[in-house]
């Protein structure tokens, strides 16, 4: 948020992540919360963003972090960690 | 055997400067272990639920005594997924290592929930510890990491709560300024 902000994995996309990022925290703040319509105005950005990620990736030889990403369906089961137990103590609790 | 912890913190903001904040949480004072957070997917689900997936890079330091089996690890990659439902004013999110899976996963899931009432926001997180390592003669490599990432996990929790508001402040700030 402001001047703070992240960086990308590869510094070639930093520039275009940011442009993003603010496009996003805006459009996040005064559309979507306040439920002025889906329409997402950031999406130039976000392609210039993707495709350069995307490029770096391929680069680097990282692709099937993409791949690995989408994979995770963790929500299907409600956002609950696989394999959670049905009984769990309020603080802390060991499983076998 | 597999362990897990949970956790719940009431932040005293409302949901905006909350959901704002967790996605710009780095860099903050408390996050120089992270190198990197990009997105690389987002929608708009037909409920209208945002839907985000990013990777996170964080660097880290494995204790000495898993060395021998593995070598040193610099860094990992971390998934995170968000939904946010604007109108309940709620976010589920999820992170999970996506490399050295077979060593340790450690699987978060907090759900943030906004108290129309109290203008603040709760959350709940689950966090499970797993290791697939097998038993070394007498030494239980799988239960001593377990143990030992949990143990990490809740010392560094403080300092990831301790990030997360010094963000929504700023989030908080940049708000006031905006008006």
């Amino acid at each position: 948020m402001g001047n703070i902000m992240s960086t990308s994995f590869a510094p070639e996309c930093t520039e275009l992540k940011h442009k993003y990022d603010s496009c996003f925290n805006s459009w996040y703040s005064e559309k979507f919360l306040k439920g002025k319509g889906l329409h997402n105005e950031c999406e130039d950005f976000w392609q210039d963003y993707k495709k350069c990620i995307e490029v770096h990736m391929k680069k680097q030889g990282i692709e099937h972090l993409l791949d690995d990403a989408r994979k995770e369906a963790p929500f299907e089961n409600g956002g609950t960690p696989k394999g959670k137990p049905t009984q769990l103590s309020a603080k802390d609790s060991k499983a076998r | 055997m597999v362990l897990y912890m949970k956790n719940k913190h009431t932040f005293q903001h409302d949901f905006e400067t909350v959901t704002l904040a967790y996605f710009n949480r780095y860099p903050n004072p408390y996050s120089k272990h992270v190198k990197s957070i990009d997105t690389v997917e987002k929608y708009i689900d037909l409920e209208g639920k945002l839907h985000q997936t990013k990777l996170i890079r964080k660097c880290g330091h494995l204790p000495n005594w898993v060395r021998p089996f593995l070598g040193t690890i610099s860094s990992s990659w971390i998934v995170e997924k968000t939904v946010v439902d604007p109108i309940s004013r709620t976010m589920q999110t999820y992170n999970c290592n996506l490399d050295y899976t077979k060593l340790l996963t450690v699987e978060e899931s907090t759900f943030y929930k906004y108290d129309f009432e109290k203008g603040v926001t709760h959350s709940t997180a689950t966090v499970s510890f797993r290791s697939r390592f097998k038993r070394f003669g007498a030494l239980n490599l799988k239960d001593k990491i377990e143990d030992w990432s949990k143990t990490r996990f809740t010392e560094h929790s403080q300092g990831s709560r301790m990030g997360l508001k010094i963000v929504m402040e700023r989030v908080r700030q940049k708000m006031a300024d905006r008006l």
